[in-house]
């Protein structure tokens, strides 16, 4: 031998070996397709990445709930929590209690005060979107006339911080239309409705709904029909292909905002499994399966929006 | 250790002039040679370190460009994300119109054409395979696809998908017009919005571009540089025969980053690899020593040139050393050998001042000794022959002789037959003294009782004109005397002392007397009253006495034969003395060491056996 290059030997890195980890992945609630289909992206990501998936959501999007279900993670000692919180602050001494216990934690879809956890997987730029869906109902309305919003819950952070957002905008680029109210629908569909049929009844000049939360549009849309007012009321929002399919195709509503909650919970799981490697994460990261990444300080953005239409919808199964 | 036995063996039989040679040869050409190939092997061995250090840093280099080009095409099958239009053809799986389906066709291949063959030249196809669909864009024609093979293969499961997988021809069987060297990436698309397998794309990638970058570090045609990945298959070879195959050298490999020897066919070859970070594809250069120490050549051929002249000038200088040292020795043997077959009188030709010339002086300086003895033994005993032959001589001279009987036919003419007994009585003494010859050595009173009679028949015969006397003071039975050496002195004072006088007195004594170095010795005097010995003949006897009491037989050789006896018997110490003085008489002494009969016969016996030889 003449001339040895060899590095010294790499440090065997971590416990990749022996036991796998445990993530427990907290939604907002369960049973709607949303976090149904996140669930599945998080699952596939655990099968791929050979780490054990914890999912479980309280029955309706409440922070005393996701606190409960935290508590009883916390018991089961998993690696790591992450949370789409229905509250940012309340959820704090729970998320506060964890960490304390060598758990980490982070958050998706929804955000805690950034005191409370080490990352947060945003699924777009909340300006981004919210300016973008604001385009899309004034698009619908010729840019004037009365609207309403239907939130999931004003404590949410990526609500209300969507919110901002729309009414900035549409004060902004949108002079001729005013909103006449904002409705908290507890990401509840049955709840949606009749926060729907009752905008139709209170607002007889509504020109159209903007719905926040997933199930805003589709309840919208059925109240509308119901109301005989289907096409004369604008619906657009948030809301995911499947539920918004029927409705597109039949030209009750023509565009609905959304990302793939699928991808979300992939990713979530992802980096999930990479914060407990202790990898840091870099801007313009390329993830596995999903893609390249922004990241701002303590901040991922999966990516951007989709709008679907009647063109496309045929090719998203969520 | 057995050929060394022997080799002393031989070196201890041989002539010093080879051992000498043999010497100086080893002292001289084992360390030169010793030193020289040091001096070679550590140069070549650095030449080597050095460029073993700096091949790999180049191959590092050369490997992370390769890694770097790599990356760049490992981003190409993503840009298929990036079209909205093929995602979604891709999406629907519907069933459709036979037109719908040739169109997809279109927009899909027209985008791999945009994306991949237009802006890229190192591609040269690409292929997009669906569960029930392939778009193919190539530049050149192709044969062999069977995607079938490409998506399992045998051994393998199929990968997760995320990662670019590398396909080598060999594995797919595909092969392009011209046969260019190519790697296949294979990668999934994902749709992952919907998080399902939408198909795989395959990018043709020509690995032309390693080959840039191979030749940017060797240009040398004897060395051979590959790319293989980290099971040994060959990606890239500057043989192109080589490309696909499997080497498996690698195993023998003692390290993968850095550089080492080993040993081929071919010879003894260099060995650099690299391996890269990401990929573990492993760059190997191969390069033959020779080739590499082509430089260090003319350096071991002047070396060896140099140690070949100075073999052949230490060869001769040591055969001269070797030839001066011993051709003296030879010189000097063969004179000792000219020596022992007899011949004495040798020239030593050695005049040098160093040790055989001291050993040659010393011989020549024995030799002389020793010839100077031979000259005197020989000489010696000859003139001591020759004494006693004319001692033996005068006891029968025939004057004497005559005279004698002249005497007693006149005595016995007068009747006076007392006379004649007594006469015929001493001669008949005498003759049996001179006859008893056996004796070197007698005792004092025989030399004076034969010295008595001679005197008394000259006294028969001169009757009053002579008268003697002897007296003996030493002890002269116990102390010896050699034979004769009175009688020539007392005939010579008769001779000339009766030739010219009426009356002569002739007295002996013998006296002991303490010589100067306390040793006793006897003195004869015999004194007379004749004519004494005229200045110039004395002068020239004593000289005669000093240089050569050997000389001839003339007058006064009685007395320079007493002498010569006296000096060769007893040594120069020993001598005749003559003290004349014309008309008043002549005193001769005659003076030997006291020897007594014991030692007389030791002495004589001595003298015999110096005969003997």
């Amino acid at each position: 031998m003449i001339y040895n290059g060899e590095q010294t030997k790499k440090q065997e890195s971590g416990q990749i070996s022996g036991e796998m980890y445990t993530i427990a992945v907290i939604p907002k609630v369960e049973g709607i397709s949303y976090f149904e289909a996140a669930e599945e992206g998080a699952r596939e990501a655990g099968e791929d990445l050979n780490v054990n998936v914890l999912f479980e959501g309280p029955p309706a999007a409440d922070w005393k709930q996701q606190s409960t279900i935290i508590e009883s993670f916390i018991q089961k000692e998993v690696d790591l929590i992450a949370v789409s919180a229905n509250d940012p602050e309340k959820l704090g001494p729970v998320l506060q209690k964890a960490e304390e216990k060598g758990i980490k934690v982070m958050t998706w879809d929804s955000d805690t005060n950034a005191g409370y956890r080490e990352l947060f997987i945003n699924m777009v730029d909340p300006e981004n979107l919210g300016r973008h869906v604001m385009d899309n109902l004034a698009s619908e309305m010729g840019e004037e006339g009365e609207y309403a919003i239907m939130t999931g819950s004003h404590e949410a952070a990526n609500v209300s911080e969507w919110m901002d957002y729309i009414v900035k905008q549409q004060k902004k680029a949108y002079p001729g239309m005013k909103l006449v109210e904002a409705v908290e629908t507890e990401d509840n569909p049955q709840k949606s409705y009749l926060a729907a049929k009752k905008l139709l009844r209170d607002h007889p000049r509504l020109k159209g709904i903007l719905g926040s939360s997933s199930v805003g549009p589709p309840a919208a849309v059925e109240a509308a029909r119901d109301a005989g007012k289907a096409g004369a009321v604008a619906v657009t929002g948030l809301s995911t292909p499947n539920l918004m399919r029927e409705y597109i195709k039949e030209g009750s509503a023509r565009v609905v905002t959304l990302w793939s909650p699928k991808k979300l919970g992939y990713l979530t799981v992802s980096l999930a499994e990479q914060l407990l490697d202790g990898s840091t994460l870099k801007d313009g990261q390329h993830v596995g399966k999903v893609g390249n990444i922004k990241v701002k300080g303590d901040t991922v953005i999966m990516g951007l929006p989709i709008d679907f239409t009647r063109e496309n919808i045929n090719q998203y199964d969520f | 250790m057995i050929s060394k036995l022997l080799e002393n063996i031989t070196l201890k039989n041989s002539r010093l002039s080879t051992k000498l040679i043999v010497t100086y040869i080893l002292l001289t050409v084992i360390p030169m040679g010793l030193l020289g190939m040091l001096a070679y092997y550590e140069y070549t061995k650095s030449m080597e370190e050095k460029v073993g250090e700096y091949i790999p840093k180049l191959l590092k280099q050369a490997n992370s460009n390769i890694e770097n080009n790599l990356s760049e095409l490992e981003k190409l099958p993503d840009s298929i994300y990036g079209s909205s239009d093929v995602m979604s053809i891709l999406r629907d799986s519907s069933l459709k119109t036979q037109s719908q389906s040739y169109q997809e066709q279109f927009v899909v291949e027209s985008f791999l054409t945009n994306m991949y063959l237009d802006n890229s030249s190192e591609i040269l196809g690409a292929f997009l395979v669906t569960e029930d669909r392939a778009f193919i864009s190539t530049r050149i024609p192709y044969e062999g696809f069977k995607p079938e093979n490409w998506l399992l293969p045998p051994s393998e499961k199929p990968a997760p998908g995320e990662k670019v997988e590398f396909m080598f021809p060999g594995q797919t069987g595909l092969e392009f017009e011209g046969g260019p060297p190519y790697l296949l990436l294979k990668k999934q698309v994902t749709d992952v919005d919907n998080r399902k397998t939408l198909g795989t794309i395959f990018l043709a990638v020509n690995l032309a571009f390693i080959e840039e970058v191979l030749y940017d570090v060797e240009e040398n045609e004897n060395a051979a540089m590959w790319v293989m990945d980290k099971g040994g298959q060959v990606i890239f070879h500057t043989d192109a025969g080589e490309i696909g195959t499997l080497s498996s050298e690698i195993r023998e490999y003692p390290l993968l980053n850095g550089s080492f020897q080993a040993r081929e066919d071919g010879g003894r070859t260099l060995i650099s690899v690299n391996q890269s970070a990401r990929h573990n594809w492993i760059l190997v250069h191969r390069i033959p020593l020779k080739d590499l120490t082509v430089g260090t050549d003319v350096v071991r051929n002047a070396t060896i040139f140099t140690f070949l002249t100075l073999v052949a000038i230490t060869t001769l200088i040591s055969v001269f050393l070797a030839w001066s040292v011993t051709k003296p020795i030879k010189r000097l043997g063969r004179a000792m050998q000219e020596v022992e077959e007899g011949n004495w009188n040798v020239s030593i030709p050695i005049q040098a001042q160093d040790e055989v010339g001291a050993l040659a002086q010393s011989f020549d300086s024995m030799l002389a000794e020793i010839r100077e003895l031979i000259e005197k033994n020989y000489t010696t005993e000859l003139r001591q022959k020759n004494a006693e032959l004319y001692a033996l001589q005068s006891q029968i001279n025939p004057h004497f002789m005559y005279n004698t009987l002249q005497t007693i036919n006149m005595a016995v003419e007068d009747g006076e037959s007392d006379t004649v007994i007594e006469m015929v009585t001493l001669l008949g003494r005498m003759l049996r003294y001179s006859l008893s010859n056996k004796d070197r050595l007698v005792p004092i009173s025989q030399e004076t009782a034969h010295i008595e009679d001679y005197l008394k028949i000259q006294k028969y015969r001169f009757e009053e004109r002579l008268t003697y006397l002897v007296q003996t003071e030493a002890d002269a039975d116990v102390y010896a005397v050699p034979k004769f050496i009175l009688q020539p002195i007392v005939e010579n004072s008769i001779k000339y002392g009766l030739e010219k006088r009426k009356g002569l007195h002739i007295e002996i004594w013998v006296e002991e007397m303490l010589n100067a170095r306390g040793e006793k010795d006897i003195v004869f005097t015999i004194r007379d009253n004749g004519p004494g010995i005229e200045e110039e003949t004395l002068e020239e006897l004593k000289a005669k006495l000093q240089s050569d009491p050997m000389g001839k037989r003339d007058s006064g050789f009685g007395i320079l034969n007493v002498h010569a006896r006296v000096m060769l018997m007893f040594g120069s110490r020993y001598e005749l003395q003559v003290e004349s003085f014309a008309e008043k008489g002549t005193e001769i002494t005659i003076q030997i060491p006291a020897i007594s009969k014991n030692e007389a016969a030791g002495y004589s016996d001595t003298q015999e056996d110096g005969e003997g030889k």
